[in-house]
This record gives C-alpha cells, structure tokens and sequence, in this order.
C-alpha cells in the first residue's frame, strides 16, 4: 500500500494519466454494452468521478477494477437499447481484394452487413466479450477483469457468441 | 464440438496444429473464419475523450469544493428540540389540574380566569389550564359552590348534566345521580343528561334524580348554607342524608332496620354531630349509639 505517499490518484497528473489510459477502454465496452454513445460518456464520466471522489482510500493497483465495478454497478434508467453500429476501418489490408472479382467483392460486403447485424443482436453479455477481444485486442484475461467473471466464463461467452454469429449469418434455426 | 470454449480458443489462436486441421474440417469453419477476419476490421465510433476529460475535470473540482460536512451534532439537535418541544407541547396541553377535598374538609380555588370555586367535602373537580380561554370546562363529582368573575362564561360538567354560566354564583350538588343546582346570582343554565334544558335565575334550585325533576321549592339566601355548615337539604332521601353527613364528619354511620318513608327537607349543622344526630333522630325517630367513628343509628 503507498498510503503513506500523498499523491496516488488524488493527485492531478496520475489521474489525467489514469484516465488517458483506461478511458477509452471503459467508454467502448459501455458502449458495446448499452449501444448508445451518450450513455458509454455519461457513465465513463461519473465512474471517473466516483474514482476521484474516492481517490484517497482506492490504491493506484485496484483504481482500474474500481472503475469498471462502478461502470457495472450504475444503473441508467435504460431508454430503450439502442443498435450496436459498428464500422469496418477503411483502410483494408487485405492485398488480396484488388485482385478479386466483382462478384467476390459483393460477396464481402454482404457477409459484412450480416455480420453487422448479427453482431448488434447478440445478447448483451456475448457482444461485451465478443468486442472487447475484437475491437479493443483485450485478452481473456483481461476482459475477465473488465466484466468480474472467470477467464473459463468469458470463453464460454466468446463461444457462444461465436455459434451465435454463425447461426444468424448461415441462417441456421 | 463437444467442449463450449474449443470456439473460443481458435479465436485467441491457442489450438495446436492437429486441432487446427480437424476444426479446418468442420462445416462452419468458413463462416467461422470469416467472422474471425472481418470482426477485426471492425472499429467503434470514435468519442472526444479530451473534452469527456475537461468535463470530468471541471465537475471534480467543483465537487471537492461542494463536499463540506455537516455538523454532525446539527440536526441531532434539531431533532431533539424537536422531540422536546412535541413533549412539551402534548404534556402542557393534556396536563389537567384537579382538586379533591377530603371528608370533613374543604377546598378553595380560582380558575385562570380568577372565578372562585369552593369544593364542599368529598368533592372531586378537574380542568385543563391550558387554552382555558378556549375550553371553560370543568368536570365535577360531589358538591361545589362557584362565584364566577364578571362576564366569564363556562361549563360544569358532572355525570348527570351540564351546567353552563354567565358571570354568576351557584352550586352544583352532583351525588348519587342526583344533581342540584341553585343559582344565586346572574343567569345558569343547566342541561341534564336527557338533554333537558332549564334556565335559573336568582334564588331558583332544581334538583333532578334518575332524569326526573323533583320540583324544588326556591332557596333563601345569596349564597348556599355549607359554606357556613348550615346545609339546607330539600327533599332528599334519608340514606343520601347520612352519606352527607358521613362526608362532613367523617363518620360511619349505619341505618339498622329503617326502611324511611319520606324525603327529608330542612337544615343541619356540619360543625356539630350531635346537634345533627339529634335533629335526625327527632324526625325520623332514631336513637343514635356511637363507638369511635362509627355511628349506629336504630329504631327507638
């Protein structure tokens, strides 16, 4: 414990850091969780004040856990749950695509759509795990911590999500 | 794909060679593949996460200054002024002041309104001070004489009827339910337990027993004899006699094998028993055996 240290999180410059470096984390997972930007802000925004408030008795090793459990814990008088809407990046990497046919390239953005929207009717617990690994390249682990479940439970999630995915894009009832 | 996670574990490339080629061979593997490529093209709206800061930094600031405590001890001490005002309030305004004069005594009072009441012996009487103003009433059981300052009003209330005034002197006689009333002065008005109601002026006495009038003869005098112990009886029952009697000497007195017939009517003196024994026994022929406080009274 660096209890005995004044600064920690209460102090300015270890906050400001502190925020530029899980921020983003937290405001994406909110929004994989409540598919609304204004919300995934609103709630980044009072779990960080939550951690300043309580700054003097959180130590800088378990600021990131009290974060999230914040984030978990708020409850928001729910508006109706919007669509997760998600963009593919422009910039493909794939060298290969050029090269394709016409066909093949239609192809890609149709399974891309589907992809889209089964992604957005996923349940809420699989697209967290789902996106966090996708999106944000957090490991199992790490997403274990983001959400308080066990690394065996997230993979159950990503599983099932998985399965999920495929079943909505194959059209398998 | 008999384990729940083996999915999981091909996405975070954790299979070994053998594994991979059988799940190579699966009937979703394409689709799987897929999903595995372009979910991560996949990139979320971007947030302004410097302006997100400035307004957390803004609302910590300002927060930190609006944290101030409270005296804890504050509102602990509004609640109990609080507590001990309410107590206050319920004790002074249910508080109720009573009088009782013992047998053989009396007693003498004012009311907050400086009118004089004087309770005969054996005689209970009880009112509440506060908002006097308000609620004249007082709750009388036994016999009292009330000389009421000028231009107050209030009532008597005693288990046989209410008597109400104004600026005036009477008595009140309530005891055994019989109830008698003699106005001296001003005006009283006297309603009984059956809702009857009778206004006395001057030297007018009604007595009622069980509801019934009894039709007294008016009462000479501007002020009722027991206060001088000369109490004038006006058709009273022999057995309600000797009670008063009991009451002002604080005596026992029985009645062996006397079955009276007629009411008595008349005075007896209270500062001198054997005067009254003797009274007594004249008229109703009885021969009186006193041993300590008790008084036997026979047939002669």
């Amino acid at each position: 414990m660096k209890t005995d240290i004044p600064t920690g999180i209460c102090e300015e410059l270890t906050f400001a850091n502190f925020f530029r470096s899980h921020a983003k984390s937290l405001r994406n997972y909110l929004y994989y969780k409540f598919g609304n930007e204004e919300q995934a802000e609103d709630v980044t925004q009072e779990a960080f004040i939550k951690l300043w408030e309580n700054c003097a008795s959180v130590p800088p090793e378990k600021a990131k856990s009290f974060l999230y459990t914040v984030a978990n814990n708020t409850t928001l008088n729910q508006i109706a749950h919007q669509k997760v809407v998600l963009e593919y990046s422009k910039k493909s990497n794939h060298s290969h695509t050029d090269t394709q046919s016409p066909e093949f390239i239609m192809e890609e953005e149709q399974f891309k759509v589907k992809l889209q929207n089964a992604i957005a009717g996923l349940s809420e617990a699989q697209r967290s795990a789902f996106l966090l690994h996708r999106i944000d390249g957090k490991k199992y682990h790490e997403i274990a911590e983001i959400l308080g479940i066990s690394i065996k439970a997230v993979e159950k999630r990503i599983h099932g999500a998985l399965q999920e995915l495929r079943k909505q894009i194959d059209n398998i009832r | 794909m008999k384990d729940d996670v083996t999915l999981a574990r091909w996405l975070n490339n954790e299979m070994d060679e053998k594994e991979l080629k059988e799940f190579e061979q699966s009937p979703g593997y394409a689709t799987y593949s897929k999903i595995k490529e372009f979910s991560a093209q996949l990139t979320v709206p971007q947030a302004d996460m410097d302006s997100l800061y400035q307004k957390i930094d803004a609302r910590k600031n300002r927060d930190t200054v609006k944290v101030r405590q409270l005296n804890p001890w504050l509102p602990r001490i509004a609640a109990m002024l609080v507590l001990a005002l309410g107590a206050a309030y319920f004790f002074i305004s249910t508080h109720v002041t009573s009088h009782f004069a013992q047998n053989a005594k009396r007693e003498t009072f004012l009311l907050p309104d400086n009118s004089q009441v004087v309770l005969n012996s054996g005689t209970e009487a009880e009112y509440k001070e506060w908002n006097w103003a308000a609620n004249r009433r007082i709750e009388l059981k036994g016999e009292a004489y009330f000389k009421v300052a000028k231009g107050e009003t209030f009532d008597v209330v005693t288990p046989n009827g209410t008597v109400t005034v104004v600026g005036t002197q009477f008595n009140v006689k309530a005891r055994n339910g019989r109830l008698d009333v003699t106005c001296y002065e001003g005006k009283v008005r006297v309603t009984t337990a059956n809702k009857e109601e009778i206004i006395l002026t001057p030297g007018m006495t009604v007595g009622f027993a069980n509801g019934k009038n009894l039709q007294l003869p008016n009462e000479e005098g501007d002020a009722p004899g027991w206060l001088e112990y000369e109490t004038s009886f006006s058709k009273v029952n022999l057995p309600d006699v000797i009670e008063e009697l009991e009451r002002q000497y604080n005596k026992t007195i029985t009645l062996k094998g006397i079955t009276p017939k007629s009411p008595y009517s008349g005075t007896l003196p209270m500062n001198d028993i054997n005067t009254a024994l003797e009274t007594v026994g004249t008229i109703y022929h009885l021969q009186a055996t006193q041993t300590g406080d008790t008084i036997i009274l026979t047939a002669e």
